[in-house]
């Protein structure tokens, strides 16, 4: 048990280390593929030895893991002050500064030292464990191909991939060390780690706008590490101890210690990039693109709806909890709105990714077995859909030089693979069977016995998601000339993309069983009952397997009808004149040809994102003050 | 047992009571406009004579989307009469329309084109209210299952009036009709040619025709099960809407989608949220 901690945990801090000194390309690509698969086994291994009991790490070379806990925490906020000051940033000194002053009076006068068992494995860790070693280790893979295509572009003199993949393989020990924590100040320690990560991966291509942006992202996520330190002290007041188990099993307390947990709260919703914290990782997107696959699918921002999951038992039932439900909505409709306006591939990806965070949030506000099940189903599918997503925009802006969608359609023509496998991402995303379209439904199911403003607010946010996707998809598809040379892709960069691919429609298929093996035990009367491959509730069912089965003929019949040996003529499309010998194009005025274009409706009246994000914002930090302020 | 002989009369009756419908549709429109229009079972021979046209399309996405389009509308329409889950009918009728826009883009023709974009725009307008009306089910009924309607000892139109007044945007948009048919149109004069549907000709054109049934028949069906308890009434209910239905396509002329969101949304969805509001404060 403890070594598979300790391999989930320190074995990628080690692998960074063998990464960032040892210079050699060939050393480190092998470190990482080590690392990866290492990595993917051992969060196997924990979740087959199956959830278990708070436990004591002990001391390591005679210090107690506490106090080492302790110092490196102050070690980071030092460095995150030297870059605050490095950068001129006035609110990252404040933040950090007041981060650190407090945990002082935390740490010498408040907390009286006992022994809190520091790590603990909950049904909701193993999955989160699973979630990030699986598919950050992929995302790793991915960027070894990527990073060299990357510099090559950018001809660097001296590669910078060292300190690329020391950062990114600490992100996730970093991050399952967060999902593993039991006491509370480690949780804190972890929860800076992944945002010092993110803010040194977000600047990695040192560009002025790189730079720009990776400050915003740390001054933040710097505000959301003052609110958990405030939230932690709050809490402790109440609770009196750091315990995070015995924190949840007492439930809510009181004004006082809800408060704290709703500081603990915002904590998490600046991770999670909720508005109006949306912009950091807008910004994020200039990142290379494993940076943003990583830090949108299974790491940073699922550390924030981690948090606001975890401490779903300590808040359930009060007014904080519907405050929390409805900002999470509150963001699913009006980042989905935002989206509806955007061209830039990365742009969509970046929104839709917050959107689904409010919709993780708003269950977990919700605060309903279903509900939360419904949140973790999301977070799982989610985080292989988007992941995919991004890996598939990566090599598809690698392949034509353009992340815009307009520049992307009629992609199939020349890559027809890379194609065909962003249509499946886009696909997994929104339709059923697929498993993030059951996580909406479980969510809407769950909504629909709230109140109203939820409700709403989730059929909107539903329907605008359905367009920005479906519009993407639709421009992908096109013809493509007989006899046209197949598609390169590098065995690694196919790798990821194929098992991510097979993994979304696979696993959604085993969503039944997913949900029986890891879900269930979370609860003490479970919200589904599994009966030949569907998911039946007291208020609804979801026939999963059935779906596939029907579904999957009725796709796999039309795709053989479609591309199978009896072919049908191909004729050109109606242009209302003489068509000319290439396609789309017709013989216009002068005989010469006039081209095909076309552009999607972006709704720039409605949807206009730069007259949008003011209103948004205003509207969420009211609904944020409304949370809180509840909350006492 | 019983789910598989009513799912099998599900996938029956979508093309035969749409046809029929869109048969005699076309004649009482033919009355309103003093003509005497083509016999009823004209739906029925036009999409046989498609069937039996030769197969042409511009790429092959738009075999595979028609099939899939057509299947996805199946299988709703089973799910419905299997008296699934009234959600997750919903998403899977959601599947079909999206796979009807996506098979419109992949041709490199302007007017199918500017058609799918119109396509997604009525499903913006239409998927909130249809979200609303199975929350209002789901609130009178207490189950998302269908089921659980016939439990109920009164007719729902009593409980949500307002919703059912919604419930007629999205069956006008469904149905393809004025004001709000300007994506494609059942007439072949609007300045799209045939929008969303252009590139589809032959047997594909047939199995989107038949789709196109299946759908009408899944939302008359919701509309139906708001007078579950006296069939009389049920039917009365019906032939009322879809009378109405007819008129406004006669008298209405095609509107913008500006026109069409604002409308819908605001009036529309304003309905939805009254008549949830009552339905929460009970």
């Amino acid at each position: 048990m403890s070594n598979l901690l300790l391999l989930l945990i320190l074995m990628p801090a080690v692998a960074a280390l063998v990464c960032y000194f040892v210079r050699s390309s060939a050393v480190r690509k092998l470190t990482v593929v080590a690392a990866g698969v290492i990595l993917m086994a051992a969060s196997l291994g924990l979740l087959g030895q199956g959830a278990f009991e708070p436990i004591a790490v002990g001391s390591v070379l005679g210090i107690s893991s506490d106090f080492l806990v302790t110092v490196l925490d102050f070690a980071l906020l030092g460095v995150i002050l030297f870059y605050g000051i490095k950068h001129k940033s006035v609110l990252i000194q404040v933040f950090t500064l007041a981060q650190a002053a407090l945990l002082v009076w935390f740490e010498v006068v408040m907390v009286e030292h006992a022994a809190v068992p520091a790590l603990v494995g909950d049904q909701l860790s193993l999955i989160m464990v699973l979630v990030i070693s699986i598919i950050g280790s992929l995302i790793c893979i991915f960027a070894i191909p990527y990073m060299d295509k990357h510099e090559e572009h950018l001809h660097l003199k001296k590669s910078r991939q060292p300190q690329f993949f020391f950062y990114l393989l600490l992100f996730l020990g970093a991050m399952n060390g967060l999902v593993l924590s039991n006491n509370i100040l480690w949780m804190y320690f972890f929860f800076e780690v992944t945002t010092f990560c993110s803010f040194v991966l977000i600047g990695h291509d040192a560009t002025e706008i790189a730079t720009k942006n990776s400050v915003r992202a740390l001054w933040m996520n710097s505000l959301g590490g003052l609110a958990f330190v405030i939230g932690m002290m709050l809490a402790y007041m109440k609770t009196g101890t750091l315990d995070i188990s015995a924190i949840l099993a007492a439930g809510p307390q009181g004004a006082l210690m809800v408060t704290g947990i709703g500081f603990i709260c915002l904590a998490g919703f600046t991770k999670a990039a909720q508005i109006p914290f949306q912009s950091w990782l807008l910004g994020a997107m200039v990142a290379p693109t494993p940076v943003s696959a990583l830090l949108h699918s299974s790491t940073m921002v699922k550390a924030g709806v981690f948090v606001l999951l975890r401490f779903a038992p300590a808040y359930v039932g009060t007014f904080l909890s519907t405050g929390v439900a409805i900002c999470g909505a509150f963001t699913f409709v009006a980042c989905a709105a935002l989206c509806i306006g955007q061209s830039n591939g990365k742009k969509i990806l970046a929104y839709s990714t917050i959107s689904n965070l409010g919709l993780i949030i708003c269950c977990a506000g919700i605060n309903t077995p279903l509900a939360l099940t419904a949140a973790v189903m999301l977070i799982i599918f989610h985080a292989i859909s988007k992941s995919l997503l991004f890996l598939c925009v990566g090599t598809i802006e690698q392949a034509i030089g353009s992340r815009d969608i307009e520049d992307m359609r009629g992609l199939y023509a020349k890559f027809p693979r890379t194609a065909t496998i962003t249509i499946i991402g886009i696909l997994t995303m929104i339709l059923p069977p697929f498993g993030v379209l059951m996580g909406k439904w479980m969510a809407m199911e769950a909504g629909a016995d709230t109140n109203i403003i939820i409700v709403v607010m989730l059929a909107m946010g539903s329907a605008l998601t359905v367009v920005y996707w479906a519009r993407w998809g639709g421009s992908l598809m096109s013809s493509r000339k007989e006899g046209a040379p197949a598609e390169q892709q590098a065995v690694l960069t196919r790798l990821p993309l194929t098992v991510l691919c097979v993994g979304a429609v696979v696993l959604s298929c085993a969503a039944p069983w997913i949900y029986n093996s890891m879900l269930a035990p979370m609860f003490k009367v479970a919200p589904f009952t599994v009966s030949f491959g569907s998911l039946n509730s007291a208020t609804g069912s979801f026939a999963v397997v059935p779906l596939f089965i029907a579904l999957g003929l009725g796709v796999l019949f039309a795709a053989k009808s479609a591309f199978g040996f009896r072919k049908a003529r191909i004729m050109p499309p109606y242009l209302s004149g003489a068509n000319s010998t290439e396609d789309g194009t017709y013989v216009g005025p002068m005989n010469g040809d006039v081209p095909f274009s076309a552009g999607n409706m972006y709704l720039g009246e409605l949807f206009a994102e730069g007259k949008l994000t003011p209103i948004f914002n205003v509207l969420a930090i009211g609904l944020i003050v409304l949370m809180l302020g509840g909350a006492l | 047992m019983d789910i598989l002989i009513l799912v099998i009369i599900g996938l029956l009756a979508g093309p035969l009571l749409g046809g029929l419908i869109a048969g005699m549709d076309r004649r009482v429109t033919a009355w309103f406009q003093s003509r005497q229009g083509p016999p009823i079972m004209q739906p029925f021979y036009d999409v046989a004579k498609l069937f039996g046209k030769e197969k042409m399309v511009v790429n092959q996405w738009q075999i595979l989307c028609a099939w899939v389009y057509v299947i996805a509308a199946a299988i709703s329409l089973a799910l419905f009469f299997a008296q699934s889950d009234l959600l997750l009918i919903f998403f899977v009728q959601a599947v079909g329309a999206v796979f009807l826009v996506m098979g419109a883009m992949a041709a490199k023709s302007p007017y199918s084109q500017v058609g799918a974009q119109r396509e997604l725009m009525q499903i913006l307008a239409y998927e909130p209210v249809l979200v609303m009306v199975c929350v209002g089910f789901y609130m009178v009924t207490g189950s998302f299952s269908l089921g659980a309607v016939w439990q109920q000892d009164m007719p729902l139109l009593a409980k949500m009036p307002l919703l059912y007044l919604a419930l007629g945007y999205a069956l006008t948009i469904k149905l393809r009709k004025s004001p709000f048919d300007f994506s494609t149109s059942h007439h072949g004069h609007q300045e799209l040619v045939k929008g969303v549907l252009t590139e589809y000709s032959g047997p594909y054109l047939g199995l989107i025709e038949i789709a196109h049934w299946y759908e009408t028949v899944l939302v008359l069906g919701l509309c139906a099960l708001f007078w579950h308890t006296n069939v009389i009434w049920m039917a009365l209910l019906l032939i009322v809407t879809y009378m109405l239905e007819i008129l406004v396509d006669n008298t209405m002329a095609r509107m913008t989608w500006r026109w069409m969101l604002k409308r819908v949304w605001l009036v529309g969805m304003g309905m939805c949220v009254v008549n949830l509001i009552w339905l929460y404060a009970r």
